[in-house]
């Protein structure tokens, strides 16, 4: 919404500089996004005269003008005279006509804001020197009429500035619709400057047209045209006014002062009809609405029976500009007998829509339900200035001054008269709550200490009403236009914010000293975090959101994704099961801008609709931890150890030991479907024997759809499992011991297909019966080429508590190891 | 002609069965499917084309299924418990100075830290809620008009994913009842993801991180409430701040405010210069009567501020399009 501070003028005081009143009305009612300084725009237009104006020879449509300045420019050719000359292309230039000119020099306002604004010289046209030009509304940025140039109908003395003879030295001030959602009042100027004349303590007084809630529509009129209206639900609507004008001449513009506003708050000039009805709504926020009686009447059956109800269902309707919708019950319908003319609030329909015939008018005023209206808004997609003002729910008691008013302009700029009663449904009349308060009240809320005359003083600025009781309590009611006032805090706000916020003492609420426990899952993420960075990773953050085509290409079932049915764009259309995908998908970018060797990991959520729903009917969210490796060199060895060596120490670092199984083919679990099953695992907690995840290479598939080096592998684990068996009692310390530890490497030649987890398990049984500090480490794992044995290598290490280890009794050890290994096995010690 | 569900079948088992599955999509029966449909009445068409289609869609993933399980036999198993492989040598980690944690996470630790010192607990949002916890319980009725200013996204089954952390105030006020009933106070801070459907460039993103907080007790003020805020940024800066507040409107407070601080020296700041935070305000009683919790004895305040702003004042980062980019470039200055 724009808003404009000349305008604001008109109705309230304002003699403080711009940027002061910008900071106020930031401070104590709506953040105000841009200013636009509309004199710079506007500067340099001058009101002449034309003197004389004579079609050139030999162009089809330019004229030659003398034009009389009053002669205020400098610098500029004249003639004996003193007139300047002007080429002008405009059909409507003509002697004894005032204009705009445009003098050399100056810029052309409707290019003010490009990036190269046309500055104007003075130049040749079919030989004559045209100094300057003369303006049309377009190049003024009034409105879209390049047909001609603009006349000025006011008398004006030639050579005063165009911009002081509108008021257009003014400043523009940008508001976000959605910060005023709750004030329809101030969605009008008037209401606007209310509230600006209550932020800088200046007395406001409604104008009086606006406070007479029952004007006197002198509808004595004889032989009145029939017309009725009637509200069937007055859950719809909560008043309709309407009354008939005739005569309006179809040619009368309103005066170029309400052009001017208009088109300065964007707002196009149409008519003196249709400026009538939005110049009103800019007015006041009330909009109105014009039909055409004749074909009301027509379409009705005769008869201008209005009525106010809801769409059917299959109903269809044709908008102004010829759009077809069809209709839902919870569309609000004007309707000429049952059969739909308008979209209440939203547009009017085609077949009644007024046009340069049109003899007699019906000028609506009406409030409808603003839910509905919101409903419709969305379905249809309709975003007009008055939907956005009715969907803020106008007070009913508005309609009446609105439409008076309506009636008066419409009469002096058009000419037209009423032809017939006023008509009118009022099914349920509105009356503003009275709300009981007390400064204590207000002060207990706000951390204030206003006083009684505190709050009586701020809310009559507003022009709410105050009865004082005995009690010492006041009783506030809100003046009619204020919608958004029901329950106590609605005035303590008003209060608050009127004498501002910022002068409320600032304090700090009292707690006890009890310790607040951090929550113990966060510390494990962002411990995880530091052990990942430890380990060389880097911390991404990814989309929630994916594309199906990901989906696919970690061979995921998309019909597992949550779907989002209005993204923005197909990147986000699905919820994502795992992180894995979203970690691949950045792998192939940060090589190709020449990283080589990476870890990537993320600690978040993700939503594979497997997880089923809560208590809460929402769905499970999962805690996952994902990791990958990749290398684009050509490099040996497994990535799978890669990846498993990274989860391993940090599995450590939480002193969570890991074992590894086989990983089944087609899993079900999303996690586990871009992982290769043959050279992936399950990863396991040691002690607890519960699967916290899977490590691995992936698919080949899933390689070449990600377009990944053949040296990537990853992880992914639930982080709440593995938090939750970090959560062990006790501690894992073992006391040194004085003495010497022995070390003995011994090597086991194998099937190719023992499993290196046999043999450490088997060694530690052989070691179970003596009582030893113990450690069994890898030293080699050998397998010649094309053998079907490897040699396993491992490094035992021992250490007694009291004394030093003899070789015989380290040899009794190392064979008892040996032995168990090779019953479990088959290994040959080599 | 056969019916499509023994069509299906028997190339369904076909590709089972196949080394060569994708061959089977070329079956002469499968491709007659298709030239039939000429030759059908027009209004039949539509539901047998469907038909087909579907039909295509289960015997393409079969192919995939089989086609990964065909590459995966001739894949050589691993030792999925040693500890490196085959004559290999024993793996190092990434050089740590390589790793760098997000900007993002570190900043969400930072302000749990603060937060939590102040007397506050912390629990993390939600990514995937519903209306009753986005909307109905923070005072927007159905079809309200402030439902505009969220931007939200909408699943299939009409869950929300949430434009703001508000989407736990509920579950913060249930879960906090009672022991603001038996003398306590609810002080508990919400940090997580948030998502607003809206098109992204340097200031703008789709999803973002928010801090939320809500604190209820007999005694609440809207001073306290400026008081905690300032308290929070003075720490988070370590040095004393002015405040300036905007009035402001969400539907879940009475009254709103956007709350701003002056410039903090740490980042160049001047006075007179201002950084709008976050918006804030004392909780609407309907917000407190939602969750049981009766706004007659009780009072609160909330406020929602995001992460990346912090982030991007302090290291002066350009554009919010790095944060969700996953480029090491970026990355790697947090190492």
């Amino acid at each position: 919404m724009i808003i404009s501070l000349n305008w604001l003028k008109k109705f309230t005081d304002i003699d403080m500089p711009v940027d002061e009143l910008v900071t106020l009305i930031g401070a104590r009612l709506v953040e105000i996004e841009t200013v636009i300084n509309l004199g710079a725009k506007y500067k340099d237009g001058i009101i002449v005269k034309v003197v004389k104006a004579k079609k050139i020879d030999g162009s089809d449509h330019l004229s030659l003008t003398k034009i009389d300045d009053g002669g205020i420019s400098k610098n500029i050719e004249r003639d004996e005279n003193g007139l300047i000359q002007v080429v002008c292309g405009a059909p409507n230039v003509r002697s004894d006509q005032l204009v705009v000119w445009l003098p050399p020099g100056s810029v052309v306002p409707n290019t003010f804001l490009d990036s190269q604004p046309f500055v104007l010289g003075a130049m040749k046209l079919c030989g004559f020197i045209s100094n300057g030009m003369i303006a049309s509304a377009r190049e003024l940025d009034l409105y879209d009429e390049h047909t001609g140039i603009l006349e000025i109908d006011d008398d004006i003395k030639p050579g005063t500035s165009f911009a002081s003879a509108y008021e257009l030295d003014d400043y523009l001030f940008d508001i976000e619709n959605k910060s005023l959602t709750h004030r329809p009042d101030c969605f009008g100027i008037i209401g606007f400057a209310r509230e600006v004349a209550a932020i800088i303590g200046k007395k406001f007084q409604t104008p009086d047209w606006l406070m007479n809630l029952s004007p006197d529509f002198k509808t004595d009129i004889s032989n009145p045209v029939e017309l009725n209206v009637t509200i069937d639900n007055p859950e719809l609507s909560a008043r309709y006014q309407a009354i008939v004008m005739s005569g309006a001449d179809a040619d009368k513009k309103s005066p170029i002062q309400i052009q001017t506003y208009l088109s300065r708050v964007g707002v196009r000039p149409i008519s003196a009809v249709v400026d009538v009805t939005n110049y009103l709504m800019m007015l006041t926020g009330q909009p109105l609405h014009a039909f055409d009686y004749d074909k009301l009447v027509a379409v009705g059956g005769g008869k201008a029976d209005i009525h106010v109800r809801s769409g059917h269902e299959n109903e269809e309707l044709e908008l102004i500009g010829g759009q077809k919708i069809e209709l839902s019950t919870e569309d609000i319908v004007i309707s000429a007998g049952d059969t739909a003319v308008g979209l209440a609030g939203a547009m009017g329909g085609s077949s009644t829509a007024i046009d340069d015939n049109t003899k007699n008018i019906i000028i609506e005023c009406a409030t409808f339900n603003l839910y509905n209206l919101r409903a419709t808004q969305m379905r249809h997609g309709i975003f007009s200035e008055a939907i956005t003002r009715f969907t803020k729910g106008q007070s009913p008691e508005l309609t009446a001054p609105v439409l008076f008013e309506a009636i008066n302009y419409m009469s002096q700029w058009s000419g037209a008269s009423c032809s017939s009663k006023l008509a009118e449904s009022y099914p349920i009349k509105h009356e503003q709550a009275r709300i009981e308060l007390t400064a204590d009240i207000a002060n207990d809320i706000l951390g204030s200490s206003y006083v009684n005359e505190d709050i009586v003083r701020s809310l009559n600025n507003a022009e709410f009403t105050i009865d004082q009781n005995p009690s010492q309590s006041l009783v506030v009611t809100a003046p009619y236009w204020r919608a958004d006032i029901h329950i106590v805090e609605d005035i303590v706000e008003e209060v608050g914010r009127l004498n501002g916020y910022d002068s409320i003492a600032l304090k700090l609420p009292t707690r006890d000293f009890t310790a607040v426990i951090p929550n113990e899952f966060d510390s494990f993420r962002s411990r995880m975090r530091k052990i990942l960075v430890r380990a060389g990773a880097n911390e991404v953050l990814s989309y929630s959101f994916i594309n199906s085509n990901i989906l696919e290409k970690a061979d995921q079932n998309v019909a597992n994704s949550y779907k989002v049915i209005n993204s923005i764009s197909p990147d986000l259309q699905y919820y994502r099961q795992s992180l894995t995908p979203n970690l691949l998908d950045l792998i192939h970018p940060n090589i190709k801008q020449g990283y080589e060797n990476f870890a990537l990991f993320e600690i978040n959520k993700t939503h594979p609709k497997n997880n089923g729903i809560n208590d809460e009917k929402v769905p499970v969210e999962s805690d996952m931890t994902a990791l990958v490796i990749a290398n684009k060199n050509n490099i040996s060895g497994a990535p799978y150890y890669q990846a498993k060596r990274i989860l391993d120490y940090a599995c450590q670092s939480f002193d969570v030991v890991l074992s590894y199984e086989p990983l089944e083919h087609n899993s079900d679990d999303p996690i586990a479907k871009p992982f290769e099953n043959r050279r992936s695992s399950k990863v396991i907690d040691k002690s607890s024997g519960s699967a916290i995840g899977i490590v691995g290479e992936y698919k080949k598939s899933v390689i070449r759809g990600f377009k990944l080096p053949e040296y990537s592998a990853g992880f992914e684990i639930n982080s709440k499992a593995l938090f939750k068996v970090t959560q062990k009692t006790g501690a894992s310390y073992i006391v040194p011991s004085r003495y010497p530890s022995s070390e003995r490497d011994i090597c086991f030649q194998v099937d190719k297909d023992i499993q290196y987890s046999q043999i450490i398990d088997a060694a530690n049984e052989g070691l179970e019966n003596y009582k030893l500090i113990s450690a069994i480490m890898p030293i080699d794992i050998y397998q010649p080429d094309g053998g079907g044995a490897k040699n396993i290598t491992i490094r035992v290490r021992l250490t007694a508590y009291d004394h030093t280890l003899t070789g015989d009794e380290v040899s009794t050890v190392i064979s008892s190891i040996s032995n168990s290994v090779i019953g479990k096995t088959e290994a040959v010690v080599v | 002609m056969q019916n499509i569900d023994d069509i299906s079948k028997n190339l369904l088992s076909q590709i089972t069965d196949s080394l060569t599955p994708r061959e089977v999509l070329k079956a002469p029966e499968f491709r007659q499917l298709y030239s039939v449909i000429k030759t059908m009445p027009v209004e039949d068409r539509g539901n047998y084309g469907k038909q087909i289609n579907e039909l295509k869609l289960v015997l393409e993933s079969a192919v995939r299924t089989r086609e990964s399980e065909l590459e995966s036999a001739t894949i050589e198993p691993l030792d999925i418990s040693a500890p490196w492989g085959i004559n290999s040598k024993p793996l190092c980690l990434l050089p740590t100075e390589m790793g760098s944690q997000h900007p993002v996470t570190l900043e969400i630790d930072n302000v749990i830290d603060i937060f939590t010192r102040m007397g506050f607990d912390v629990i993390e949002s939600r990514q995937i809620d519903d209306d009753y916890h986005m909307f109905s319980t923070l005072n927007f009725p159905e079809n309200h008009p402030a439902r505009d200013g969220y931007d939200t996204f909408i699943t299939d089954e009409g869950y929300i994913s949430p434009a703001h952390t508000s989407t736990m105030q509920n579950r913060i006020l249930i879960s906090g009842k009672e022991k603001l009933e038996s003398g306590g106070q609810i002080g508990v801070v919400a940090i997580g993801r948030c998502f607003r459907n809206e098109d992204i460039d340097a200031t703008h993103e789709h999803t973002f991180y928010q801090y939320e907080g809500v604190f209820v007790s007999e005694t609440a003020t809207l001073g306290q409430m400026l008081g905690t805020l300032r308290s929070f940024f003075e720490s988070y800066y370590g040095q004393s701040l002015k405040i300036r507040t905007q009035p402001s409107y969400f539907p879940f407070v009475e009254p709103g405010l956007e709350f701003a601080i002056e410039k903090p020296a740490e980042l160049n700041g001047k006075s007179g210069e201002w950084l709008e935070m976050l918006g804030c305000g004392m909780i609407h009683p309907n917000v407190l009567t939602a969750a049981g919790i009766d706004p007659t004895k009780y009072r609160g305040y909330a406020w929602g501020g995001g992460i990346e702003r912090l982030v991007m004042l302090k290291y002066g980062i350009e554009d919010i399009r790095h944060f969700e980019s996953g480029k090491l470039q970026f990355l790697r200055k947090f190492v």
